[in-house]
């Protein structure tokens, strides 16, 4: 059972990292090094990372231009050609070179309501995966590492494993819409509704994790070495952590931001009249036939982002390969099974 | 070291025990969460122009002067007798709703599944195969376009522009009503039931472009799940042992190197119950789709309490049995699994 | 002069990966004759297992390219057939043992669907049920040997299926024979074992699995790839002593690619020598062994540890084995070899021929001075 567990679930590559952790500088050079390879040699992780820093430098730009200006030049300067919000009477208009996606059907500009769009999305994109990560990881880390039976830290862990269950049964579009319409309409509402339901994936990956580093033979090592659990737990624990976390974390960007852009679309996500592209789509979507470009630049807009944040995570995904791969299917599984052969493998 | 089947049924017997502490928990989250946060729903039930005392009666009538945990038992045991409440402004019970709206969403889920396993397990394998090459970078194009149009969208586009386009119905599940009786309430399994061969084809094409939004859009799950793991198996022993027999090209990988590929895959299906049942309640509102996400969805923005509840408790029992479907799957496709 | 059943001529494989070419295999040549076994033993690293993967094109390519040469296989160039008719040419033509058992067998299916398999593939090929023009590598004919201490299967020519009757027949027609292969690699208890998992069984019983199931298919050259390397020093004397007793009784030919210069005196007629990709000596067992005729092969069999020698450190390799992106030009042995003159250094180095001052006409050596060898310390 065990060598044959072992045969499939392990490479070669495995076998090695278990004599010894690598050490902490040599770390960032060699991810620096397998990131800068990954980059050179797969042009969609290329194309995917590019646009995660135009994405996010344009984000910044238009929330910092507007502030640094109205310190200094006493005005407000946009960094959008229009005023998202300002209605026109040049109404459903194509896109031109003075309206590069066209007017919508009240005159406002498209392409500058994307980009004014673009930093509330991806704040809420970054800032709920980033709570999540730190929630659901930390919880993950208490719930995998103290998880001996008949101890204080294994009952908290089974405590923290039964919530995050309940957690993951619930669909979570379904209880965030529950929970952003009882709360009310507004960011507020919607953001803690995507929040609650996000958390638990966190606690599984991150477990998953702990539980098979804890016993890799370089741990009992330290162990052994008379290494206090303090150092241990950040030596070698965490930082193995960090790696399929970085991956998740990257990939779960995009998807936040389309179940944020899922609740507006729903109509109770922000508040009438900001610009954001769930909401952009949802009141131009009977224009589809008619001004097409409204509802599918906005669309696009979304669609650019998720892939950006896609294609890149994939990428680290490759860097990091195949530990954080075997780590998120075995997070990602609700019950004990695929640990169990994981755990065989490494005994 | 051989398996018993006595086994698979303890170890199924236990997990449906772990399903009533979920449900209890998912309960009293959306119980609480709905009751604190809403603060006079009465408001609304009874109707725009409602005055004091009908707000009053209708305060009465669903107890909301009691404290909130005398409701919470109240609700509960009645729960647990089956008596699931009704609608409040339309009084239907929420039962009544479910058993024929659960139906229908399960005929769309599984369809889209279906669609999902034929069209994305190849496309992985054939990614795989090929890895590095055009077809794979083709392929991971492919999923991940479907991984980032969010749901709305496609099936917006699904819907206004490709279906006209087509000529694919895009709103309903019949064009007529059916006036045949229905004891399934699923589409296209009820049209066959009476032998209705014309409405069963009705059926199966409103079916198309519903079930091929929420399919494509979670196409990436399965494609790159079996892409990654006929990755890690290709390069393993055995595959060249049975190229090494002689095999087809095509059963060494359907038949040797997919059989352990699909074991990984099979889990993040079942998984992905979650997510289709997300799905679908924006695509059965943009088609109109009478199921559980259409219901949940008017529940929803509707206050109606019990009828969310009762979805969300509907949803999470589903989302617990697939997880527990592919576990067992799990267990039958890889044979060094124990059941414990 | 009996005709090949392989012959390799000028073989040439390179890996590209993103770092550099790597030159697996340089102008390899070499010829196996119906019913003998011919060994190739080398170094980690010197490619022999190359070798032993690109005979039935099992190598991924790219990473792998062939950069020149022919394997003919009886009468066939290999390296000129399309892709999809290669498994033709698997099975029953050529099999292979690999060197993990934990690995070689599909975790998935019980032994007794995997060896059916093999055998159901072979059946086909014999009854000629595939359509033609494919033509399959026909079956090898054991019955030329000696005769076979267990097991009927080997003697009695399969039963076409199309004449097998009902499936119940044809099914326990084919349950038989798979038991008399696993009969036949001295496994007690057969019945049992059929109906186990591959990760229910032990390392050594896997490996005899996978010979059964090579033999089942009756393939005319089978290549085993360190078959025994895996495994426990104990099991390895089993599984040894299994395959030299099989060799007698279905007399198929061997090419038997090992590390260990102990195995392949035990197992082998002739023996190839690797160092860097390239053959530098070839020739009957014995006389190798007894009278090498490449310095390389000398250091190696020298540091080959001796139970009866007790004085002294045992003498070691100085140097290393070249990377294989930067083979030296000339000989590759060159800046190890105690032999060296300025002529090694001289590319193209010297090519594998008639060894001068060796015995047997089959013997060669890929030195300019290899009457010198006896001389090396």
């Amino acid at each position: 059972m065990d060598e044959a567990a072992v045969g499939t679930r392990r490479t070669s590559g495995d076998e090695a990292r278990t004599i010894q952790s690598p050490s902490e500088p040599s770390l960032w050079r060699e991810f620096l090094r397998g990131f800068l390879r990954v980059l050179r040699a797969n042009p969609l992780t290329f194309i995917g990372f590019i646009l995660v820093l135009i994405i996010s430098v344009v984000a910044l730009l238009v929330v910092l231009v507007p502030l640094v200006s109205s310190v200094i030049l006493g005005h407000t300067v946009l960094v959008t050609p229009y005023d998202p919000n300002a209605l026109s009477t040049d109404y459903g208009q194509p896109p031109s070179a003075s309206h590069l996606l066209g007017t919508d059907n009240l005159g406002q500009d498209v392409f500058s309501r994307i980009v004014a769009a673009l930093p509330l999305d991806l704040a809420i994109g970054f800032g709920i995966t980033g709570f999540a990560l730190l929630v659901g990881g930390g919880l993950g880390l208490v719930a995998g590492y103290w998880d001996e039976p008949r101890t204080l830290g294994g009952a908290v862990s089974v405590i923290i494993l039964r919530i995050t269950d309940v957690f993951l049964a619930f669909p979570s579009l379904v209880l965030a819409l529950a929970i952003a319409a009882s709360l009310g309409r507004g960011t507020g509402p919607s953001m803690l509704a995507i929040l609650l339901t996000w958390w638990p994936y966190y606690v599984r990956l991150a477990r998953g994790e702990v539980l098979a580093v804890k016993h890799q033979p370089y741990v009992m090592a330290a162990r052994a070495g008379g290494v206090s659990e303090v150092r241990i737990l950040f030596r070698h624990v965490l930082r193995n952590l960090a790696e399929p976390l970085l991956v998740y974390y990257t990939l779960d960007v995009g998807t936040v931001i389309v179940t944020f852009s899922t609740i507006s679309f729903i109509g109770i996500g922000v508040p009438l009249g900001v610009p954001e592209w769930g909401s952009m789509v949802e009141s131009y979507e009977r224009f589809l036939l008619t001004l097409p470009w409204t509802v599918l630049s906005a669309g696009a807009a979304i669609f650019v982002t998720v892939l950006a944040f896609s294609l890149f995570g994939d990428g680290l995904r490759d860097i990091l390969d195949p530990r954080s791969r075997r780590a998120l299917v075995q997070a990602a599984v609700p019950s004990t099974l695929a640990a169990k052969v994981a755990a065989a493998a490494e005994a | 070291m051989t398996r018993n089947n006595s086994d698979l049924i303890i170890f199924i017997g236990k997990r449906l025990l772990q399903l009533v502490p979920v449900i209890l928990g998912v309960v009293v989250i959306t119980f609480f969460f709905t009751h604190v946060a809403v603060q006079n729903p009465c408001a609304i039930w009874a109707g725009p122009h409602a005055t004091q005392d009908q707000i009053a009666a209708c305060r009465l009538k669903f107890g909301l002067d009691s404290p909130l945990t005398d409701q919470f038992w109240a609700y509960l045991s009645s729960l647990v007798t089956g008596d699931w409440g009704t609608n409040p402004t339309t009084e239907i019970p929420v039962l009544s709703t479910i058993s024929t709206a659960f139906p229908a969403t399960l005929e769309l889920v599984l369809a889209s599944l279906a669609i999902m396993t034929v069209l994305g397990i190849p496309l992985g394998v054939i990614a795989a195969n090929g890895a590095g090459r055009w077809a794979d970078h083709f392929v991971r194009t492919f999923y991940l376009s479907g991984w980032a149009t969010p749901t709305y969208l496609g099936a917006v586009i699904l819907a206004i522009g490709v279906g006209p386009v087509l000529g694919l119905p895009t709103k309903g599940d019949f064009s007529s009503t059916p006036t045949f009786p229905r004891p399934t309430h699923m589409s296209v399994v009820d049209a066959l039931l009476n032998l209705n061969l014309p409405a069963a084809g009705d059926a199966v094409l409103h079916l198309i472009l519903p079930a091929s939004a929420l399919a494509f859009l979670n196409l990436g799950i399965a494609t790159r799940m079996t892409r990654t793991s006929m990755l890690e198996v290709l390069p393993l022993d055995f595959v060249k042992t049975a190229r090494m027999k002689g095999l087809s090209e095509f059963r060494v990988l359907y038949k040797h190197a997919l059989r352990n590929a699909l074991i990984t895959t099979i889990t993040i299906l079942g998984l992905t119950a979650g997510v289709l049942l997300s799905g679908t309640v924006v695509i059965e509102n943009i088609f109109q789709w009478p199921g559980m996400g259409e219901y949940a969805f008017g529940a929803i923005t509707g206050y109606n309490f019990k009828g969310t509840i009762g979805v969300v408790i509907i949803f999470a029992i589903v989302v617990v049995i697939s997880n527990l479907i592919a576990d067992v799957l799990y267990g039958l496709l890889d044979p060094r699994v124990e059941w414990r | 002069m009996v005709e090949p059943l392989l012959a390799i001529e000028g073989l040439s494989i390179d890996y590209e990966v993103g770092s550099g070419t790597f030159h697996a295999l340089t102008d390899v040549s070499l010829t196996l004759v119906p019913g003998r076994v011919v060994g190739i033993v080398g170094e980690t690293g010197s490619g022999k297992s190359t070798l032993g993967h690109a005979i039935p094109r099992l190598l991924r390519e790219p990473p792998a390219r062939i950069r020149s040469g022919r394997i003919v296989f009886r009468g066939t160039d290999i390296l000129q057939l399309p892709r999809w008719k290669l498994p033709l040419l698997r099975g029953t033509g050529i099999g292979m043992i690999f060197q993990e058992p934990i690995n070689s067998l599909n975790p998935a299916y019980r032994i007794f669907d995997q060896v059916a398999e093999a055998v159901i593939v072979r059946k086909a090929r014999e009854s000629r049920a595939l359509p033609n023009p494919i033509r399959a590598v026909e079956p090898h004919d054991y019955s030329q040997g000696k005769p076979v201490k267990t097991g009927s299967a080997l003697l009695h020519p399969a039963i076409p299926s199309f004449l097998g009757g009902g499936s119940r027949i044809r099914r326990e027609a084919l349950r038989s024979e798979v038991l008399d292969y696993l009969k036949l690699v001295r496994i007690n208890d057969p019945e049992t074992i059929l109906e186990l998992y591959p990760h229910e069984l032990s390392g050594g019983m896997r490996q005899r699995i996978m010979i059964a199931m090579a033999l089942s298919a009756k393939p005319s050259l089978l290549i085993a790839d360190e078959p025994t390397s895996a495994l426990d020093i104990t099991i390895q004397a089993q599984v040894l002593t299994l395959m030299k007793e099989l060799m007698d009784e279905v007399r198929t030919s061997i090419l038997f690619i090992s590390h260990d210069l102990g195995v392949i005196a035990e197992m082998a007629d002739e023996v190839g020598v690797l160092y860097a990709g390239h053959l530098v000596e070839f020739g009957p067992v014995e006389e190798v062994y007894a009278a090498p005729r490449h310095p390389y092969t000398k250091l190696l069999l020298r540091s080959v540890p001796n139970r009866y020698k007790t004085d002294g450190p045992l003498p070691a390799l100085s140097g290393s084995v070249p990377s294989l992106a930067q083979i030296p030009p000339g000989c590759p042995f060159h800046p190890r070899c105690p032999l060296v003159r300025d002529v090694c250094e001289k590319d193209p180095g010297p090519v594998l021929q008639r060894a001068q001052g060796a015995a047997s006409p089959t013997h060669h050596a890929a030195c300019y001075f290899s009457e010198e060898v006896d001389t090396i310390a």
